[in-house]
């Protein structure tokens, strides 16, 4: 882009939010689908540090996977999704509903590390992408909770109201999606759903050596857009809400435009799932102090001892 | 500025010269630390190898003073931050899955309980408590592992088990204020732990012995822990200033014969899948080492490439050939894959026992009680002096006056006991006993407990999987190093240990986990329940209401009719209702005044009824 541009857009930089909320064996296909967007952002160029993953259960090191560390999306194992280099910042138990709505609003407790933390600003375009089991109204975490979509938009909300996001995209994947996005009244939202409410999303394959469905139908062809995009792409965010049609679907892919600002035929698809690095140059120079060149010898006079150190006595019992 | 200067040769040598002064007294100021990588493959009388990378970085500053970590080369920033911002004087973590077999493989160089544990020395200061809540946070973040978890529940403060590994005083090291040890041994370890521990390397995991860490072999094989130790250290042999190690550890142990029909051959190709390529430039050190002690006997099996040379390793009573590897000297004209060739198939043998080892396993039926017993074997012809610690989650309720220590029946007063029983959800039980193993018996170690019952919302989402149990750590020093691999205090490396003078050893162990079931409610029945609440308030409800709100009126029982007069009169009211209202009311016994009202009464509902039907 060029610095007109830049300088008019208002966004500078992206993040994601990535959930998978399903525990146990038979919801592979939830790891399978969170994972391979976690690998087009990251291709895309988003980094680790502004991706946070939350994945409520391990598949790669389960006792019950016969390839161990690794994930595949499809059966013919082409892509290991979960690959060399990857972070998971919430990991089982700690993917709970109270735990997202926080990472969301940022309200977190002081001692949170910065790898789980949202850092976004108001020129911030955030992904928020959620897959798991579903229903009319609420998305269930783990078998054990659920979050409604009333507090899913409140959250947008308050987030909209701290400024901590310029656009989001928020993907979702599960039965009777399109709930969850129903009740959004914060503007510049852009969501899209894999099913209409009343319709189950289905899953696309089973994997015999396995026994379990290893990724669903949206998702599947999502990715399959997805991996045809290169960094530099100019494909738009209109190409990727028309993917999966009901013929390959099954379920109607339902998308919700009317908080968003922008024409989603003109927005680039990599404002949300690339990262954005853009430099802004400063015309005035900035003096740098002297560096400590002399503080270095300084210390280690400090430390030396008068009596020679001994290393703990590692068994302090009578032998 | 530069091409002014070298129109003036005088000024371009001067220019030089204070360039020349500027490096050197910038490295000598600067980079005093050194790395070293060492690999350690040992294989087992069993078939299975095992494969010891560490990754040692000595850096001549004092943990102690947290102003000198600055000027990062070698150390890595991230987690220097972590130590320096939370007052840290040690730390261990550890991370494994699987178990290790010490029967059939002796002792790890690090022994590590199966999940996460985490034990920490703090800096003296005050409110260490929530120091290490804020610590366990940062290091989530660090390594990817819900360290978080390991809150008051599940750390206790051990006063004999865990003293400071590296340098300390009397004075501190006995006070258990400013240690705290925890547990998880849910865990999971994968790529995501192993991906942030890599990139703690000086040279990553693109070159050197760590580009041999491919995570779909690591985690393909029997057990594997990743380590991490940082402790002070003597910077030389006067030791009068302290240095800072950091070191890495990851052990992994494969099974070669699987799929092989038998056939122990194993090399870096068929293990990682990849071949060792190049070495960190960065190191000191770069050297692999094979235990070679049994090469001549059963099994017998050669090295290739041919070791550079072969050490005698003496440490007091055992003798190990040790075959090592400069790796710099087999990096060309193609990488080094080593690799070992057995001329036999597998063949099963008792392996010789090590001098100590453990085993622990619940005992008891139902859901209301059970016990845990705990065996500790001394296989060794001398007594020897053991350190016995557990931690036990309060809701497993341990009844202190069932602690039993018995070797062959007869029952053992241990010498000392340090028990601290539970708060409800607050802190664990934390149990420690000091007591002499006989020599070649078997000590036993019995307590029951009662399980208590949890408040919903407290039980995990797979709640019927059960709870988790940390191991027990049985502590003590061994007199001879009978298949003791692990690194002498004093040193850093692998290869200075190899010779040891020492004639005490000291072991740790770590026991297996247990996994207990506690009475769990049946998630599902919410709907059932509220059927059958709802049915039985209906019923008492709805039967309260209707007498408490229904106006009754009393019937003179003389008039009761019976029930073939009813439904005759029944009839009769269907068919005469419409004309014979007088003739009906005839017919009735004339009576007292009360009578006369009800048989208003009934007059009236019957013109009622007669009413109705028309």
């Amino acid at each position: 882009t060029s610095p007109e541009e830049f300088f008019k857009s208002g966004h500078t930089n992206n993040w994601a939010v990535l959930v998978d909320t399903s525990r146990f064996w038979f919801n592979y296909r939830h790891v399978a689908n969170v994972l391979s967007i976690y690998r087009s952002c990251k291709r895309l160029g988003i980094p680790d540090s502004r991706i946070i993953l939350m994945v409520a259960d391990d598949m790669a090191c389960n006792p019950r996977n016969p390839r161990p560390a690794t994930v595949f999306n499809n059966a013919n194992n082409q892509i290991n999704v979960y690959g060399d280099d990857v972070e998971v910042d919430y990991r089982g138990y700690e993917v709970t509903v109270e735990n997202f709505i926080r990472v969301l609003t940022g309200r977190l407790p002081p001692s949170t590390p910065r790898s789980k933390r949202l850092l976004s600003d108001e020129h911030s375009n955030v992904l928020v992408y959620m897959t798991g089991h579903g229903g009319d109204g609420f998305l269930k975490f783990q078998d054990a909770e659920e979050i409604s979509n009333v507090e899913l938009a409140d959250a947008f909300e308050q987030m909209w109201q701290k400024r901590r996001y310029h656009e989001v995209f928020f993907m979702i994947d599960t039965c009777q999606a399109e709930s969850m996005f129903q009740k959004f009244y914060s503007p510049n939202i852009l969501a899209v759903a894999s099913s209409k409410v009343g319709e189950d999303s289905l899953s696309h394959h089973v994997d015999p050596s396995i026994g379990v469905y290893v990724i669903d139908r949206y998702t599947y062809y999502a990715l399959e857009f997805l991996e045809t995009v290169t960094p530099g792409s100019k494909k738009t965010m209109g190409q990727f809400l028309e993917v999966c049609p009901k013929y390959q679907c099954i379920s109607t892919v339902a998308k919700r435009t009317d908080l968003f600002r922008r024409d989603v035929n003109k927005v680039l698809l990599t404002d949300f799932f690339g990262s954005v690095r853009n430099v802004e140059l400063l015309p005035d120079s900035i003096h740098l102090q002297n560096a400590t060149l002399h503080t270095h010898s300084e210390d280690s006079s400090d430390v030396k001892s008068d009596k020679p150190l001994s290393y703990a006595q590692q068994f302090p019992m009578p032998v | 500025m530069a091409s002014d200067n070298a129109n003036l040769p005088g000024g371009k040598i001067t220019f030089l010269l204070f360039f020349a002064l500027v490096n050197f007294s910038f490295t000598i100021g600067i980079h005093n630390d050194n790395f070293s990588e060492e690999l350690y493959v040992k294989p087992f009388s069993s078939g299975h190898v095992m494969f010891h990378f560490q990754f040692t970085t000595v850096w001549n500053v004092s943990i102690d003073k947290p102003e000198s970590f600055q000027h990062y080369h070698l150390f890595p920033k991230s987690l220097g931050d972590v130590l320096t911002t939370y007052k840290v004087k040690e730390l261990h973590l550890s991370q494994t899955q699987g178990l290790w077999k010490h029967e059939k493989w002796g002792y790890p160089p690090e022994d590590a309980p199966p999940g996460d544990e985490l034990w920490v020395w703090f800096q003296p200061h005050s409110g260490v408590d929530q120091t290490w809540a804020d610590l366990v946070n940062a290091l989530s973040g660090l390594f990817c592992a819900s360290l978080n978890f390991m809150d008051s529940k599940s750390t206790v403060q051990p006063r004999w088990s865990f003293r400071p590994a590296g340098l300390a005083s009397e004075f501190y090291s006995a006070n258990s204020r400013f240690v705290r040890y925890s547990t998880l041994p849910r865990e999971v370890v994968c790529t995501e732990n192993l991906t942030p521990w890599k990139k703690l390397l000086p040279c990553g995991s693109k070159i050197g012995l760590a580009s041999l860490l491919n995570s779909v072999k690591i985690y393909d094989g029997f057990y594997h822990s990743l380590g991490v130790h940082v402790r002070s250290v003597c910077q030389d042999t006067q030791c009068l200033t302290p240095a800072t190690e950091l070191k890495q550890t990851l052990t992994v142990v494969y099974d070669p014969t699987t799929n092989k029909n038998g056939k122990q051959d194993w090399s870096f190709q068929s293990m990682f899948d990849r071949t060792l390529q190049s070495q960190c430039p960065l190191a000191d050190t770069r050297k692999i080492y094979v235990d070679v002690t049994t090469q001549e006997t059963l099994p017998k099996f050669s090295l290739s490439p041919v070791p550079d040379f072969v050490l005698n390793q003496k440490r007091s009573g055992e003798e190990r050939k040790i075959a090592v590897y400069q790796i710099g000297n087999h990096l060309s004209p193609s990488s080094l894959n080593l690799k070992a060739m057995y001329e036999e198939k597998l063949t099963f043998s008792n392996s010789s026992l090590p001098p100590v080892y453990a085993n622990r396993f619940v005992t008891g039926y139902g859901l209301e009680r059970g016990g845990v017993t705990c065996m500790i074997y001394n296989t060794m012809s001398s007594n020897t002096t053991v350190i016995f610690m557990e931690t036990v989650p309060w809701f497993l309720r341990v009844y202190f006056s069932s602690l039993r220590i018995e070797n062959d029946g007869k029952e053992i007063k241990p010498y000392k006991i340090n028990f601290i029983p539970a708060k409800d959800r607050a802190n664990p039980y934390q149990m420690e006993l000091v007591f002499r193993l006989f020599a070649n018996s078997v000590t036993k170690i019995t307590y029951s407990f009662e399980r208590a019952f949890l408040k919903w919302t407290e039980y995990p989402p797979d709640a019927n999987h059960g709870f988790y149990v940390s191991s027990a750590v049985v502590s003590t020093v061994l007199p001879v190093a009978s298949q003791y691999t692990a690194t002498s205090q004093s040193v850093s490396l692998l290869e200075e240990s190899f010779s040891d003078s020492s004639s005490s050893f000291f072991l740790r162990l770590h026991t297996e986990t247990l996994l207990v079931s506690l009475p769990t409610p049946d998630f599902s029945m919410p709907y059932n329940v509220i059927c059958l609440a709802c049915t039985v308030v209906a019923i008492a409800f709805g039967s309260l209401h209707n007498l408490t709100t229904r106006d009754f009126t009393a019937s003179d029982p003389s008039k009761r009719k019976g029930l073939v007069a009813k439904l005759k009169s029944f009839f009769k009211k269907e068919k005469e209702s419409p004309e014979n209202k007088p003739d009906s009311k005839e017919e009735e016994i004339p009576s007292q005044k009360d009578k006369d009202n009800s048989k208003s009464e009934e007059k009236d509902s019957k013109k009622k009824d007669g009413n109705s039907e028309t």
